[in-house]
This record gives C-alpha cells, sequence and structure tokens, in this order.
C-alpha cells in the first residue's frame, strides 16, 4: 500500500462575532487516507490553534462534522481530502459552516432550533406498562428489525436539514431529520402512542416538496424523504385532517384517478381536482398576469395500451 | 460567579453518566448532566460489536453467569474484583430487557428473540449486538429515554475542576463554551462519567473528545486512581486511521493472517485462535510486525472473505464500510489490512461495587471514567458497554440512596475556592508568547505510543517519565493565541493537554512501578506474571510532581488464581 503525499491548499470560511467573516487558507501534506478531520486536527495542532469546528468520534457514527466541503455538506471524517481533489479536479479545498444554522464561530453552528425539531416528535419508545415492568417481552420479527433499524440510524448530524429548502420556506414543516426519527417510531410495533405521533407528523409529511436533497446528503443513507413518504400513506389513518393534510390527499386520489384514467398525470385536471374550480380560476388570472398560462393549456397524445397500464396499477 | 444548586450533578453524558442520571432523576432528586458535548456525540456511540449478557432462555443451555464471571476474571488476568464481576454477570440479562424495552434495536433470531455471537475470551457466545453499531443504538435509546425526563442538560459545557472542603465534594466549576461564562455547580453528590483517554496515545481507536478529564479532574482534588498503568490495546484498529474494526469480525469468523498467509494466531493461542482476548492477540500482531511477517507499513491482514457479501452488509456494516471509505479496501474481496491501538482505560478512579469513591464523601464514577474493577488487567470485549449500564445504575441508585442519609451542609464559605478554580485555569495559559497547546501534545502522545504501550521496559519507562516531567514544566509558558470569548475552542483543548498530562504522569510513574507482566501491562524485562507479588491494586494519588503509590487487595470470592492459557 504506497502512501504517496500530495500539498493541498485548504480554504476556510472563518467567523467570529468580533471580526466578522473571512477567508483563511492553509497549506499541508494529506495522503490517500486522509480525512478531512485530520486535515483540520492537523491545521489546529501544528499551524493555527484559533480554528474552532466541532469533531467527535471520527468514524461517522456521532454525527459532530458536519460541514459544506466544496459546496457539499457533508461530515468531514467521511470525506477523504484526495477525493475532494479527484472529485474537482483541484487541489483547492474549501470548507464553510453548514447553511441554514447561525453561526457562532468558525465551522461551529447554533443547533438549538435543530433539537427543538427533533425533540417536537417525542423521539423515544412509549411501550405498554407491561412490557415497562417485565411482565411481557417484545418479539421482533428480524424483517422488522431490519426496517426500523434503517431509519433508527438517523446520528442527529443535522446536514439533511442544512439543505433543505422547505425547511427555510416553512416555519411549520419539521424538517427531514425529525420526520426519519418520528417515523422510525411511528412504525414500531412496540410502541403505544401511534394516534398522537400521527397528529404530529402528517401535517408536516406534507409540507414537504420531495427534491431529494436529504436522500443525497444523508452519510449514513437513511432516506429521511422515504419516511416522509411512508408517513403519508399512513393519512387515512388520521380522523381530524388539517388542510395541508386534506389538500395532499386530495391531491395524490387525483393523480391517481387522472393515470388510471388517461394514463398520464393531466395536470390541468389534477389541479383543477385538488384545489377546486375556485382557486384553480384565481390561480390561473395570476398564471396569465405572468405570462405562464401558455404551459397549463400545452396539450398532450394519448396514451396508447391503457390496458397494460390498469393491468400495472390493479 | 453564577451559582447552580442541585442535588446531584453528572459529568458526561455518555451511557453510563446518562443511566446514573436516570436513577437520580427516577427517585425523585433533582440533577444535572454536564457535556462537554451534546449527549449523542459521546464516545459511547462508537462501541460496535455489542453488549455481554447473560439472558435466561435465551442463552446456551450450559452457560450460566459462574462461567460468565470467570470469564471475565480469567480475561483481567486475575486482577478484576470478584464481588464486582459477580454483580455484572448477573445483571447482564436484566440490562439487556430494560434497555429492549425502552426501543433498542438489537437483531433477533428467527422467532424474534434478541440474537447472540461469540465474543474473545467468551466460553459460550453471550454478545447480544445491533449490527456492529451497538453503542450508538444503545446511546440514542438512553439518550431519547432520559430527554423525556426531568433532568437538566448543560451540553457544550466544560468542566473545570471539583470543589471540596475537608473530607466532601461539594460541586463543580464548568464553563459554557459559546459564551465562556463559568458556573459554580453546586450539589452533594457528583458522578464521574468522563469516559476514557485514548488521546493521550498517538494510535486510538477513541473520539477525539477522549483526553482523561474525569480522571485528572479527580486526581486534582485528592481521590485516587486504581490500577492506572492498565491501558488496553485492540488488535484490529484499520490501518492506517486507527478506525476500530470490532472483534465482532473474529466473533463471526474472520481470521487474521500475516504476509505468508499463515494463520499466525496458532501461534499464540492454539485453542482459542484469533479469539483469544485483546492484549494476547495485540502483542501477537506487534510480533509478527516486528519479526518481518507484517506487510510494509506496518500492518496485518483480516480476512473476512469467507463470511460472504450478504453477512458481511448486514452483521459487520461499519467494517465493511470503514475498510471502503477509509482505507479503500473491499473487505468482501481483500483482507482489511489492520494493527493495534490504543481503545479502553482499565484503570479509573477508585470506587467500590456502589461506585463509591472512598477518599472524598459524595465523589462517585461511573464507566470508562471508574476502576470498579470488573475488566482487571485486561478488558472482555462486550463488557465495556455492559459495564456503562450496569454499574452506571448501581451508581446512580446509590447517589440516591447517599442523598436521602446527607442533608445539605452549609458550603458558601467555598466561593473562593470556585473563583480560583477559573483563575488557575487561566493561569495555565498565561503567557504573551512561548508554545502552543499542539507542540506538547504531539509530544506526550508519542511518548505515551512508543514507551508506555504495548511492550514496556524499565529504560523506555523511565525515559518517558522524565519526558512527561518535562512537558509538564513546558506548559507553564504555553500561551492561547485566540482571545475570543466565544467557544474557544483553543483554551478548552489547552485544559484538556493539562489533564493528559496529569494523568499521563500517573500512569507512566505506576506502570514503571509494577515489576511484572499482567493482561495488557506487559514488561520485556518481567516477563512472568508474578502473585506472590503483585495480586494487588495500585492506588495512586497525585501531589504536585509527586505520584503516591499504595496498593490494596484483589477481592477474591471463589475463583483463585491459575495460569492464563487459551
Amino acid at each position: 500500500m504506497s502512501e504517496e503525499e500530495k500539498e493541498i491548499v485548504v480554504k476556510i470560511k472563518r467567523f467570529s462575532k468580533e471580526k466578522g467573516s473571512w477567508w483563511q487558507e492553509y497549506k499541508l501534506k494529506v495522503d490517500r487516507f486522509t480525512q478531512m478531520t485530520e486535515v483540520l486536527r492537523r491545521i489546529k495542532t501544528e499551524q493555527d490553534p484559533t480554528l474552532a469546528y466541532r469533531a467527535s468520534c471520527h468514524m461517522a457514527v456521532c454525527g459532530s462534522c458536519g460541514m459544506k466541503i466544496n459546496g457539499e455538506p457533508r461530515l468531514a471524517c467521511k470525506t477523504l481530502a484526495l477525493d475532494m481533489v479527484k472529485k474537482y479536479g483541484k487541489n483547492e479545498i474549501a470548507i464553510e459552516p453548514m447553511d441554514f444554522f447561525p453561526v457562532i464561530k468558525d465551522l461551529i453552528v447554533d443547533w438549538t432550533d435543530f433539537y427543538n425539531r427533533m425533540f417536537k416528535v417525542k423521539p423515544r419508545l412509549y411501550p405498554s406498562k407491561e412490557v415497562l415492568e417485565g411482565k411481557a417481552e417484545h418479539r421482533l420479527k428480524p424483517e422488522d428489525q431490519r426496517e426500523l433499524w434503517k431509519f433508527e440510524q438517523c446520528i442527529w448530524c443535522g446536514l439533511c436539514v442544512s439543505a433543505c429548502p422547505s425547511v427555510k420556506n416553512d416555519p411549520e414543516f419539521l424538517g427531514p431529520a425529525a420526520h426519519a426519527k418520528g417515523y422510525r417510531f411511528l412504525a414500531d410495533p412496540r410502541d403505544t402512542i401511534f394516534d398522537e405521533r400521527l397528529k404530529i407528523l402528517i401535517d408536516s409529511a406534507w409540507r414537504c416538496t420531495y427534491c431529494y436533497q436529504c436522500f443525497n446528503v444523508c452519510p449514513r443513507d437513511i432516506e429521511p424523504v422515504t419516511t416522509i413518504k411512508k408517513t403519508r400513506a399512513y393519512t387515512k389513518f388520521l380522523s381530524e385532517k388539517t388542510p395541508v393534510a386534506l389538500t395532499g390527499e386530495k391531491h395524490a386520489d387525483s393523480i391517481a384517478k387522472s393515470i388510471e384514467e388517461t394514463g398520464k398525470i393531466e395536470e390541468a385536471k389534477v389541479y383543477i381536482s385538488t384545489y377546486g374550480l375556485l382557486t384553480a380560476i384565481t390561480d390561473m388570472i395570476y398564471a396569465m398576469q405572468n405570462g405562464k398560462l401558455k404551459y397549463a393549456l400545452v396539450t398532450q397524445k394519448k396514451v396508447k395500451n391503457m390496458e397494460q397500464i390498469r393491468k400495472i396499477i390493479g | 460567579m453564577e451559582k447552580l444548586s442541585y442535588d446531584a450533578i453528572v459529568i458526561g453524558g455518555g451511557l453510563a453518566g446518562l443511566m446514573a442520571a436516570h436513577e437520580i432523576a427516577v427517585s425523585g432528586y433533582k440533577v444535572a448532566v454536564i457535556s462537554k458535548v451534546f449527549p449523542t456525540r459521546s464516545h459511547s456511540s462508537s462501541a460496535e460489536g455489542g453488549i455481554a449478557a447473560y439472558i435466561e432462555g435465551n442463552s446456551d443451555p450450559n452457560d450460566n453467569p459462574d462461567y460468565m464471571t470467570y470469564d471475565t476474571i480469567k480475561g483481567g488476568d486475575f486482577l478484576v474484583d470478584q464481588d464486582a464481576a459477580e454483580l455484572l454477570s448477573q445483571k447482564s440479562g436484566e440490562i439487556v430487557r430494560i434497555m429492549e424495552s425502552w426501543g433498542t434495536l438489537f437483531n433477533r433470531q428467527p422467532d424474534g428473540r434478541v440474537a447472540v455471537r461469540y465474543f474473545g475470551g467468551q466460553t459460550y457466545p453471550r454478545t447480544r449486538f445491533v449490527g456492529d453499531k451497538t453503542g450508538m443504538a444503545l446511546l440514542h435509546t438512553l439518550f431519547q429515554r432520559v430527554s423525556g425526563l426531568d433532568i437538566d442538560f448543560y451540553n457544550e459545557w466544560f468542566a473545570l475542576d471539583l470543589i471540596r472542603d475537608d473530607k466532601r465534594v461539594v460541586g463543580v466549576v464548568a464553563m459554557e463554551m459559546k459564551s465562556m461564562t463559568p458556573v459554580f455547580f453546586k450539589a452533594r453528590a457528583i458522578v464521574m462519567a468522563t469516559g476514557g483517554m485514548g488521546m493521550l496515545y498517538a494510535h486510538s481507536t477513541n473520539a477525539y473528545i477522549n483526553t482523561g478529564d474525569g480522571y485528572a479532574m479527580a486526581l486534582r482534588a485528592g481521590a485516587a486512581l486504581k490500577d492506572p498503568e492498565f491501558v488496553q490495546f485492540h488488535p484490529t484498529a484499520l490501518y492506517p486511521s486507527d478506525i476500530l474494526i470490532s472483534e465482532a469480525a473474529r466473533g463471526e469468523g474472520a481470521i487474521l493472517i500475516n504476509n505468508k498467509g499463515e494463520r499466525f494466531m496458532a501461534r499464540y493461542a492454539p485453542r482459542k485462535l484469533d479469539l483469544a482476548p485483546r492484549d494476547i492477540t495485540s502483542r501477537a500482531i506487534i510480533t509478527e510486525i516486528r519479526e518481518g511477517r507484517g506487510f510494509p507499513g506496518g500492518y496485518v491482514g483480516l480476512d473476512l472473505r469467507h463470511l460472504g457479501e450478504d453477512y458481511i452488509k448486514e452483521r459487520l456494516a461499519l467494517a465493511y464500510e470503514a475498510a471502503k471509505n477509509f482505507a479503500g479496501v473491499d473487505a468482501t474481496q481483500e483482507p482489511i489490512p489492520v494493527r493495534p491501538a490504543q481503545h479502553y482505560y482499565m484503570g479509573g478512579i477508585d470506587v467500590d461495587i456502589t461506585g463509591q469513591n472512598p477518599d472524598l464523601v459524595g465523589l462517585f464514577a461511573a464507566g470508562e471514567a471508574a476502576c470498579v474493577s470488573v475488566h482487571g488487567a485486561n478488558r472482555l470485549g462486550s463488557n465495556s458497554l455492559l459495564e456503562t449500564l450496569v454499574f452506571g445504575r448501581e451508581t446512580g441508585r446509590a447517589v440516591a440512596k447517599f442523598l436521602s442519609e446527607h442533608k445539605e451542609e452549609d458550603s458558601n464559605s467555598l466561593d473562593k475556592e470556585a473563583e480560583k478554580v477559573v483563575d488557575d485555569a487561566y493561569k495555565f495559559v498565561k503567557s504573551e508568547s512561548g508554545v502552543h497547546f499542539g507542540e506538547i501534545l504531539n509530544k506526550l502522545r508519542n511518548v505515551m505510543w512508543e514507551k508506555v504501550g504495548i511492550f514496556r521496559d524499565e529504560d523506555g519507562m523511565k525515559d518517558a517519565l522524565s519526558q512527561i516531567i518535562e512537558l509538564r514544566k513546558m506548559t507553564s509558558s504555553m500561551y492561547v493565541l485566540d482571545k475570543s470569548t466565544t467557544y474557544n475552542t483553543e483554551f478548552f483543548n489547552a485544559l484538556e493537554l493539562r489533564n493528559m498530562l496529569d494523568l499521563a504522569i500517573v500512569i507512566a510513574r505506576t506502570a514503571l512501578e509494577r515489576k511484572e507482566s499482567r493482561g495488557a501491562h506487559y514488561r520485556t524485562d518481567y516477563p512472568e506474571r508474578d502473585d506472590t507479588n503483585w495480586l494487588k491494586h495500585t492506588i495512586a494519588y497525585l501531589k504536585g510532581e509527586t505520584v503516591e503509590i499504595t496498593y490494596k487487595p484483589v477481592r477474591i470470592t471463589r475463583w483463585k488464581p491459575e495460569p492464563r492459557v487459551y
């Protein structure tokens, strides 16, 4: 195993409340095994002790070292310096604090809002009294264990939230990490507060725009967006639905109906049956004023082989 | 300085600390947890392979808690307190049941019961696991559980020092890292659950945050460390980043091979082979490398290939992922490059089986910060997670009992002491120019690795000791470049270095004194275990530059010392 060293330039976006923000450059030699946490540690111990960042386990299980590396939200420990050099074709690596969270100092951001979101979903199992007292035993099928474990592996690193556009625009949206955590308990057959969890999660679940940024950046591959989809499927179990959830449900139904009837999503029809005629007309006037109406009026060809499509949807 | 008052303060938010806090809170006492990281960032999250437990009705039919106790005692080379090991074994099944009932997603057998696998030094398989992320699974379960209780969390607060009067501990001074504001936390009981100290060694599987803070705080407050010379090295850390490749790999059947393709463990542990305890396996690997049978760069191979791709990816996901991401090796296709690295600290704050320290009234410790002692001279794999929870709970209960018996006494006269703690911390880095923490730190880590490591001898350790004394002197001309009063990590790193040096001098001094080889403490100049002179615990106090050493007997109940062969 050869260990050829290469000199890289690391540009770090610094911040302090006294001095504001500035970029600072460091040079150091790395080899093909050097993790970005090690790059930061060496800068701090050998070159500039004033650099502030968080890091703990250096093996991608504690979630401390989230930051932006060459613009991508990543765990520094799970990022090898030379992989970044190879990917971007230059030996200069730019490091910035994560987006969305307020910066406290250099790469250290404020987590308060993130933790509040996580705690909102009651992130803990509420087992039955019998089990808690040791009078009954939980048995869990290996396949249930595997399914839940996928989503339990959220390490609260916050990368998905920093990458999520909906969180920034919609204060009612809990964000991908909280949804992953919420679903992990919603789907656990050992839990006893299913109804309460539904009430917390459903409205927010319909506020996700399915952009898949959380899916892309999650260092544990837990697919937060998948948990949101799975949570939406529980909407039918909720007795009192919020307007957002009702609209969402209507939207999903009308898409299904449109595909069943025509083999495709007829957007104008779906729009009308989701939002009602009145809203559709108001929105149409708005679209006309902005010159976008032509996109809503595109005529499409009919789909052939409708029989096969109906067979697939059953 | 602001003062806050609690019944008990737990320092450290890993498994031991959270379990202790849980017990104190459910007993109705006001408790706070002070942690320098958010609790799920604690080093407990890095534990991989599993938690040992004898579970009635779900263990090998021939097994029983006595075998488990015996394995632990033998694994610890008979330096284990046998009453503590018995308690550990007896409570193991219940602890796993509790964690399961709180939601831990243990791997399952086809019938839905908790699954089990072998670990090194076990007569029968007892390790319960969640893939190879058992620590992470347990830590999240417990943190999530206690976050629903009435406990105050002070996350990202750095504990500076304990405050004591003549005989009692009365509180701790800690600083909010974000604002650098110091606060005097008054309490009748303090639980040190500050974890280990891997950063003392150049090669360690530990988190960056493991800097031995608790040991040093206890030493400075006048409490003793027990068996500080015993440092565990894990045989299979990934080359070269020292990320742990869990012993679960060998538990599942992986084998160690040298550059000739030989299964070399046959030479060192003919019966247990690759599942020999960690001290034996670590020395075997270093011997192979030193005698020219390692691979260039200094490592051996850990071969998983015969286990098959599906099995590897489910049961050893982290090992597979780490090898791929950090060494560029596909473990389904080629052996993983591994070498030993510091992994665990058997020594710790001297406590009994209730977690209580005999030197200071009100001082308790649990988890890796404590030496109960259940690990003796060498800890068996899967026993550390078990210890954190079993003794975290025992300690929490003992604290509740202690609180019911000890009323609050006036300690207002100690405000000056609290002020002095903050002054001392700033004085430690008082120079206007000179050395930075990094220079001293790197030297310390290298000397500990080279001279107080896997193989030890008198000359090396004498040299190490004088270098450590020299480094401690250097800290008087250390300074902090960063003058900011927001999250000044340079200042905290310097304080961590002070803690590391206070511990290092105790380790080197006590290791030099123990003239025998036992468990992880291996002396090339005294290669045999010597029960006649050394079947006893080291008890060490730190007084300035002097380490005062006394000894106390090992508690032996039913298992007489015998030769340790595997």
